[in-house]
């Protein structure tokens, strides 16, 4: 057990944010942990809005991770992370923590917040997906809303089930845990069809679920304004192929290596992009591709756009060119 | 003063669960106004006025109701208003509900200073606060919470 992590220099996307402590870990399922954060020296955190996420710093890079509290006056932060092997490093970082090691995290930042207007929630989760699902509850719980949950899992290996059941009541009202396709179909089949008018839903889990559960949704007659997704759950993408940068108007050119964004880099650098989700998710970090054939990875482009080249989200997106050229 | 094209069952008449379309007139306007719901369940109602009755009836629909529900409004615009601001306290979306407006008649005009409401019977710029007495001047601002236009004091600067 280290007492203190390395920690290289503070990566600009937690820079103005927090340095916590790790004063828990525990395990959820084989390849899931949940990590809790406080102030090395206690008190209260920022509060945060139910379904924010944290930026935390792994050795020079960075990954975002739902929180899984209400957000109301924490002390402290939780986060689950699921283990990928083959993905860029970050979560296995993560596995690796111990209580007393120190991390830089950013600011909780919102980008799939509760619709202040419903009068029901309808949470939806698969997988590690229920990390913001299960603040959603908690938040629902706390204010004196209601919401019900749906939750697709592994036999006996769901994160977090203990405490979402222990959320059943009043607040949440109904819990179903769904261990198969088949049952899950039938059960949400089932729930678009029969809530009252102030419901919103919020799916999260990985890509190809949610697009099946709104679009379920919508043939049901769910405006899209009824609806929320946010793809956190989305398993970590590859390393990647190192590629090159080409900078036109500042006329540098930059090494991206494999493993490492291309957000990354260029903050390394000293650019500053707007950024959000670094999940390629919110469309913050989009940036102008003037000559070569970015490696679309993100799920805020249209497949037109894609097809087109002319922009890419450069927190997950790389090359399949040996070199790109930038408006930058 | 109700003609539903489904025989009543219980209560407002609705099938509990209904997700097809509501289509609400009122006053003058026949149910025709409302455009054809392209196949989908419909349920009709007429109305000769938005009362007090009326909206709680209304509200007692849109509870009955499920998401994935429709609503049409037709009729003189404080009629539709005031059931659209029921129907978004019931938690329909505006992009789920059409209002068919006849631009005629009397709208509702609501107060800053004193926080009441006011009937615009001439549809005028301007009109006297029934519950302060102030001179409101009438924005194009319209709550559908509260199905009113937004007043101000009008002649604020020369009070001052
Ligand atoms: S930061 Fe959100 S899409 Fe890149």
């Amino acid at each position: 057990m280290t007492a203190i992590a390395l920690q290289p220099q503070v990566h600009p996307a937690v820079e103005g944010g927090l340095h916590l402590e790790v004063t828990d870990i525990s395990r959820q399922t084989e390849s899931i942990v949940s990590i809790t954060f406080a102030a090395p020296e206690g008190g209260r955190l920022p509060s945060y809005v139910p379904g924010s996420h944290l930026v935390v710093q792994y050795g020079s890079g960075v990954n975002a991770y739902s929180l899984t509290g209400s957000g109301n006056a924490p002390s402290d932060y939780t986060i689950s992370v699921l283990r990928v092997d083959e993905g860029a490093g970050g979560s296995v970082a993560m596995h690796r923590l111990s209580v007393g090691d120190r991390v830089n995290v950013s600011r909780p930042r919102s980008a799939f917040a509760p619709a202040s207007t419903a009068s029901h929630h309808l949470l939806v989760a698969a997988g590690i997906g229920i990390t913001p699902i299960l603040s959603h509850a908690r938040a629902a719980v706390e204010r004196g809303n209601t919401a019900s949950m749906i939750y697709v899992h592994r036999p006996d290996a769901g994160a977090h089930v203990a405490e979402a059941r222990k959320l059943l009541g009043p607040g949440l009202t109904a819990l179903i845990e769904c261990t198969n396709r088949g049952s899950f179909q039938s059960v949400l089949a089932e729930a678009l069809i029969t809530q009252p008018l102030g419901t919103h839903l919020y799916v999260c889990g990985p890509v190809v679920f949610m697009d099946a559960v709104l679009e379920e949704a919508r043939s049901q007659g769910w405006s899209s304004a009824r609806l929320h997704s946010e793809a956190f759950g989305a398993a970590e993408l590859d390393a990647g192929e190192p590629f090159t940068v080409h900078l036109a108007r500042s006329g540098v050119r930059l090494e991206v290596p494999a493993g490492v964004s291309l957000l990354d880099t260029l903050e390394t650098a000293g650019k500053t992009i707007p950024n959000m989700c670094r999940k390629g998710i919110c469309g913050e970090c989009v940036l102008p591709v003037l000559r070569g054939a970015p490696q679309h990875r993100d799920l805020y482009l249209s497949d037109q756009e894609k097809a087109e080249n002319t922009t890419m989200m450069c927190c997950v997106s790389r090359s399949n060119d040996p070199e790109l050229e930038l408006d930058l | 003063m109700r003609s539903a094209s489904t025989p009543p069952a219980a209560g407002n008449g609705l099938e509990p669960g209904f997700r097809g379309v509501i289509c609400v007139s009122f006053g003058s306007t026949g149910d025709t106004a409302v455009p054809d719901t392209d196949g989908q369940p419909r349920y009709d109602l007429h109305f000769e006025a938005a009362t007090a009755d009326t909206l709680l009836e209304l509200k007692s629909v849109f509870g009955s109701s499920r998401v994935g529900v429709r609503l049409v409004l037709a009729g003189p615009p404080t009629d539709i208003r005031a059931a659209a601001a029921v129907a978004a306290d019931c938690g329909l979306l505006g992009e789920e509900v059409t209002l068919l407006s006849q631009e005629t008649g009397p709208r509702f005009v609501y107060c800053p200073h004193c926080l009441s409401t006011t009937v615009d019977v001439t549809a005028g710029t301007e009109v006297t606060c029934h519950g302060c007495s102030t001179i409101l001047a009438v924005t194009d601002h319209f709550s559908r919470r509260r199905g009113a236009y937004l007043g101000y004091s009008a002649h604020a600067e020369e009070a001052a």
